[in-house]
């Protein structure tokens, strides 16, 4: 009797363990959802600049083609890439990292091309552009920073003992987060 | 004799210009503001001119007096890593400027080596306080003198446009410490059901019958073991009206005919003075506000 006791309590004190281990993972992959979402809004919005940006340009440097439509292109591959944060795999965030990264670098290109002239340069559309997607690759970075810091937490909470039990049980799958390989944790300098 | 003061002159001239660059990290950048919560201007190397200082100190304090935003605005010629934003946005981060439910935070930073001037607003200011206007500011106001090295005008008026931009922006509401009151309270009133539950389980315990199980025990009577201290201790002899049975207790109570020295009378309710919020006499707090990257810079 005194036993079946001792035995139901056990496991009375390990189910609610495992209820408590269960929600807080479930809670931290939420916050991974939030973060991937925070990291695709402000990509969006770049990418939401650079229609009104690029006809601003052209007022002033129609012959710059090449550069529009490279940015342009880059724009719509980038934006076409939809991912689902609950089935990322490391392979389809490196497509959008590419894809995202390709439009940096154009945008980029785009901005140069203003030393070569003066009226662009000097137009105050044009400076508020600047500053506008000064502020957003800013925050592209520290979204983006957000979302490793807590898909590194939810990994490293997935695999360490004992939480990787109730992980291994329910199903939890590790969460890719961005690599830092080509200095992209950091803002895109865009020398204005 | 004559040589070895002529030495040490040279020597310590070598150090003061040795001291005038220094790349500043994030955490050793003193946060005057919590010294003193009228302060705001970090400017360890004397950038800035004490007068200018003061000017711009009122300003944000008039300024987080209306409206709550909290502000740091650190001057130094020199930053590790020499990204601007990187270390402003370290700075507010850090140090959590801003109040917690508002995100109200505001960072300038002026560098005089990267020649660079940096305005990171949080979450809560992105709104009020634009990445356009920032930049704007810093054009209209501040760029012009600080191409030419003029640190003190440009800040002020830099400041002086903040201010009047922010001014009226929002309402000074004191959030967070409520919160943190009501958990306090939550917790202390729970703590007291439990008391009062384990007590009344104990008496509730205590009024069983241990042959039936039944709460129907009468005392028919006691037998005085001793007093001491006021402190009586008797065997108790009950029935139990179920089932007949009787059985002794011993009980100890307090004695109502004690009249020698008490020893510590009374109930004592614990005083649940002070302690909370914490902080120092004049010091000032960041309130843990959050940044996502918002603000403008300018290189000059």
């Amino acid at each position: 009797m005194k036993k079946g006791i001792i035995i139901i309590v056990l496991l009375a004190v390990l189910a609610l363990w495992g209820v408590g281990q269960y929600n807080g993972l479930v809670k931290q992959q939420e916050s991974v959802n939030t973060g991937w979402s925070n990291v695709e809004n402000q990509y969006q919005r770049r990418a939401d600049l650079i229609p009104n940006l690029v006809e601003t340009v052209k007022g002033y440097a129609a012959h710059e083609r090449e550069t529009f439509e490279a940015v342009v292109e880059a724009r719509s591959k980038a934006t076409s890439i939809k991912v689902d944060p609950e089935n990322l795999t490391p392979e389809q965030l490196k497509e959008f990292q590419d894809a995202q990264g390709a439009v940096g670098s154009a945008l980029g290109r785009l901005i140069a091309i203003a030393e070569n002239y003066p009226d662009l340069k000097a137009n105050e559309n044009f400076k508020e552009f600047q500053a506008q997607l000064e502020g957003i690759e800013n925050r592209i970075a520290v979204a983006r920073r957000d979302f490793n810091e807590v898909a590194k937490g939810y990994n490293t909470k997935l695999r360490s003992f004992p939480t990787n039990i109730i992980a291994g049980i329910f199903n939890f799958d590790a969460r890719p987060y961005f690599e830092a390989a080509e200095g992209s944790d950091k803002a895109p300098q865009v020398k204005f | 004799m004559k040589k070895i003061i002529y030495i040490l002159i040279v020597l310590f001239l070598l150090t003061g210009t040795h001291l005038t660059a220094k790349d500043w990290k994030v955490k050793d950048i003193p946060m005057v503001h919590l010294q003193d919560a009228t302060r705001y201007v970090v400017n360890p190397e004397g950038i800035l001119s004490a007068s200018a200082v003061a000017t711009i100190d009122s300003i944000l304090f008039a300024l987080e007096q209306k409206t709550g935003i909290q502000t740091i605005v650190a001057v130094v010629s020199g930053i590790d890593g020499g990204d601007c934003f990187e270390f402003a946005y370290q700075l507010g981060k850090q140090n959590g400027v801003g109040q917690k439910q508002r995100d109200n935070g505001l960072v300038i930073l002026l560098s005089t080596e990267e020649r660079c001037i940096q305005f990171v607003t949080g979450y809560g200011l992105e709104g009020d306080l634009p990445d356009a206007i920032c930049k704007r500011i810093q054009n209209r106001y501040m760029n012009g003198y600080f191409s030419q090295n003029k640190w003190n005008e440009g800040m002020v008026a830099g400041i002086r446009a903040i201010g009047q931009t922010l001014d009226g922006s929002m309402e000074n509401i004191d959030d967070g410490d409520d919160d943190e009151d009501l958990t306090a309270l939550g917790i202390f009133m729970l703590f007291f059901l439990i008391v009062i539950a384990i007590s009344f389980y104990a008496v509730w315990r205590a009024s069983a019958c241990p042959n039936c199980k039944k709460h129907h025990i009468q005392r028919l009577h006691s037998n005085l073991l001793y007093k001491r201290n006021g402190v009586k201790r008797e065997e108790v002899t009950y029935i139990c009206k179920d089932c007949g049975h009787t059985f002794k207790r011993i009980q100890e109570s307090a004695d109502e005919s004690y009249r020698g020295p008490r020893g510590g009378g009374g109930i004592f309710i614990g005083g649940s003075g002070g302690g909370f919020g914490g902080g120092g006499f004049s010091g000032g707090s960041f309130g843990g506000g959050g940044f996502g990257g918002g603000g403008a810079g300018s290189r000059f």
